[in-house]
């Protein structure tokens, strides 16, 4: 199997599969404790058909789309995710080059593995920086201010991971940044042996945003929900929000909203945008699937600012029915992890490829030419 | 296994399987994406029950009705589905006499492999002729005019094909009409040699309605996904319809139609009947299943046209719930072509008997006598 074979995102899953030492693929692919979120999060998606209009005339189809003020070429983007180059030693550089090529948008993440500098060099389409909000302050006001310097257009601060998500799957396989060679993983990372040649021959691996302030997930085996659970700092509340949100002076979003009240309050201290999500299943298990409460949102909010659906999009129909509800956009983590994993950016360019023409095709199925026309006209919840 | 154990979708699914080579029974048995739409296409009929009125000296039920004008015996009939030589030798003979022997309509598909006049040459039971608009218009006047002169009697026009679905099962068997040879499918095409010896030493494979005005499809490999994607106009709009409907001046259907709007819009260019259908799960995945969407689209124009609910159907019980919500008639691609690969003619007959006979069973169960008396009063939706 190789990348060609791969039509859809469950083949670039088995791809991945067969690429990753089995404790970095059981990271991506895993969730929060039985997974029930993780998995209601694409199923979501089937308790709503799509009803066509026919004879519209459809042969040029604009899938361009504006949000935090920038146009894209796509209705979707690509999340940010830590650690790209445990998956692909070219890592956050083939994520970014293919955005770019496509002129989307895509996140660094606060634990990436290129820093935002050496992003902002290559890179001249939208960028999101992601922030976590550290106990230690000025490693916060670092990561702004190099975020701001490299002239990224987006601030998204996670709000739904103030502590490590059970992910039992990582408890199983000891998945630790860097790796931890116990011996339940060395046989799979044995079995990978251009993945390990990669690991060590293509440059040291670093969190570059991080590495300044602190020890963790650098020179020492630390898991990342331990990460999470020591560095973060729970405190966070939404004057902190409001804080880091004047402080940055941009375009502004925050990343794990979920709930009506929340998503009105996001308004309140100045957000352009939000992402519903609810951290692709790994954080709270039976937390509501972003698909399943985005109606509510929009309705309350979606004139404010910009309503992003993000997880468990697997499909361009997927891509569809969020924005017929009224997103302005989607994105997702898995939806390029696989491909990154399968094929560093040739990989990432293919799938973001798959879903383009999905969305091309789909649009025109239904009778559209743009963005705009899809409406909740366009569905029936059944 | 042979047809006589064949009693129902599954059983000549699992024959057609058997007998023909992988990427061709994949060709009739995907959909498109994740098949989710496929799947609810018959999952919806489960969301509606059926109420029996009991004591109601049914008899023998009349199954009969009439639709594009004729009377037909009873209320399914056989929806258009190209190439169909590559499932039987006989092909669209084999489907035009089946329908005509138990007195419904055959399809023809603009991409059938036998031409109009052969078809109207060999029955003269009911027939519909099924339109795509090609981008050049004159091979879409031609088949109108050569429909009209061979004495079909209803034409329909499709429109939910615009560009090809997303057929996955396709790319990776890599299916191409006329079949191409990969080294993956060879071996399942070796393990059928009845299928290839059929296809070597019977007529050459055309389109046959078609070649005179392009070689696509005949003389080079090509997928249906491409000849879709090169030959049909994305840019038809109701203009084009309403052309096709006033050109051909006969009963006159939208086949794909799934809204309301759409639906009232349909009477305004001058249609007799729609086919509510999402061409078999084959094109929008995720797009509403026929028999969710019916209730709304009789409510709204029942009255006005004939309503054909095309996809899903499997069972007798699932003809009575469409006739109760609303439709004239059901149609069905899968479920005869399946008989059609697994039989032939013979096939074919053997599923319009089983249906006929499930129909008729399931009439008296309800206590009905003939169509009118299934309505509305005899279903209730579960939400």
């Amino acid at each position: 199997m190789n990348l060609k074979d791969c039509h859809n995102f469950s083949d670039f899953r088995r791809l991945a599969k067969k690429k990753l030492p089995s404790p970095i693929f059981h990271y991506i692919d895993g969730a929060a404790d039985d997974e029930i979120t993780y998995a209601r999060n694409t199923s979501s998606f089937d308790e709503v058909d799509l009803v066509p209009n026919v004879l519209r005339g459809v042969e040029n189809v604009d899938l361009s789309t504006t949000i935090f003020g920038k146009k894209l070429d796509l209705p979707f983007y690509l999340s940010p995710t830590a650690l790209q180059r445990l998956f692909h030693y070219d890592g956050e550089r083939a994520v970014g080059k293919a955005a770019k090529k496509y002129n989307t948008m895509f996140g660094v993440s606060a634990l990436a593995t290129v820093s935002v500098e050496e992003i902002s060099s290559m890179i001249d389409t939208p960028k999101m920086f992601q922030f976590y909000f550290h106990k230690d302050r000025g490693l916060n006001d670092s990561c702004l201010e190099r975020a701001k310097a490299a002239n990224f257009d987006v601030m998204a601060l996670t709000v739904d991971t103030i502590t490590g998500g059970n992910r039992e799957r990582d408890l199983r396989t000891g998945f630790t940044s860097p790796p931890k060679l116990t011996l339940a993983s060395l046989y799979s990372f044995a079995t990978k042996p251009m993945w390990g040649i990669n690991y060590l021959t293509k440059g040291k691996f670093e969190l570059p945003h991080l590495q300044d302030f602190v020890k963790e997930g650098t020179d020492v085996n630390s898991s990342i929900g331990n990460y999470f659970s020591t560095m973060l700092d729970q405190s966070m509340n939404w004057k902190d929000a409001e804080n880091l949100c004047s402080k940055w002076g941009g375009h502004f979003a925050l990343k794990g909203i979920m709930s009506v009240e929340d998503a009105k309050r996001a308004v309140d201290i100045g957000c352009t945008g939000i992402m519903v999500s609810n951290h692709g299943g790994r954080q709270l298990d039976g937390s509501r699937a972003p698909f399943d409460q985005l109606a509510e949102i929009v309705d309350a909010v979606g004139d404010k600012l910009d309503v992003i659906c993000e997880g468990g999009i697997h499909r361009g129909t997927h891509m569809l029915k969020a924005l017929s509800l009224g997103a302005k956009a989607c994105s997702g983590g898995r939806l390029y992890l696989y491909a990154l994993a399968a094929g560093g950016q040739a990989g990432v360019e293919r799938a973001i490829e798959k879903y383009k023409s999905e969305l091309v095709r789909d649009m025109k199925l239904m009778g559209c030419t743009k963005i705009s026309d899809l409406n909740r006209e366009n569905l029936r919840f059944r | 296994m042979s047809l006589k154990n064949c009693y129902n979708f599954e059983d000549f699914r699992k024959l057609a399987k058997k007998k023909l080579p992988s990427p061709i029974f994949h060709y009739i048995d995907g959909g498109s994406d994740d098949e989710s739409t496929l799947k609810r296409n018959t999952d919806s009929f489960n969301e509606c029950d059926l109420v029996p009125n009991i004591l109601a000296s049914v008899g023998k039920p009349d199954l009969s009705t009439s639709l594009f004008g004729r009377k037909i015996d009873m209320p399914i009939f056989l929806s258009p589905a190209a190439m169909q030589r590559l499932y039987h030798p006989d092909g669209d003979v084999a489907s035009a006499r089946a329908a005509e022997k138990y007195g419904t309509f055959y399809s023809m598909s603009s991409m059938g492999n036998n031409s109009i006049e052969e078809i109207s040459n060999i029955s003269s039971g009911p027939k519909l002729f099924q339109l795509y608009v090609h981008k050049d218009r004159s091979i879409s006047d031609d088949l109108i005019d050569r429909s009209r002169r061979s004495g079909f009697d209803a034409m329909c026009l499709t429109v939910d094909t615009l560009v090809a679905g997303n057929r996955e099962k396709d790319h990776r068997t890599g299916f191409t009409t006329p079949p191409k040879l990969t080294l993956q499918s060879l071996m399942s095409f070796a393990m059928r040699p009845g299928w290839v010896f059929n296809y070597l030493t019977g007529k050459r494979f055309e389109l046959s309605n078609v070649k005179k005005k392009t070689d696509k499809g005949t003389n080079i490999s090509k997928s249906v996904i491409e000849y879709i994607n090169e030959q049909y106009d994305p840019a038809m709009g109701w203009k084009d319809a309403e052309y096709c409907a006033k050109k051909w001046n006969g009963p006159f259907a939208l086949k794909g139609v799934m809204s309301v709007e759409d639906a009232r819009r349909a009477i305004d260019i001058g249609c007799t009947a729609i086919m509510i259908s999402n061409h078999g799960g084959r094109q929008l995945d995720g797009s509403r299943s026929p028999f969710d969407q019916i209730k709304a689209i009789s409510d709204a124009v029942g009255d006005k046209l004939e309503i054909i609910l095309d996809g899903g159907v499997r069972r007798g019980t699932h003809v009575l719930k469409a006739i109760a919500a609303g439709a004239k008639a059901c149609s069905f691609g899968k479920m005869f072509l399946f008989s059609l690969a697994a039989g032939g003619q013979q096939g074919v007959e053997h599923l319009l008997k089983n249906m006929h006979d499930e129909i008729s069973r399931n009439m008296v169960l309800m206590g009905c006598k003939n169509l009118k008396e299934l309505d509305n009063s005899k279903i209730i939706y579960r939400k």
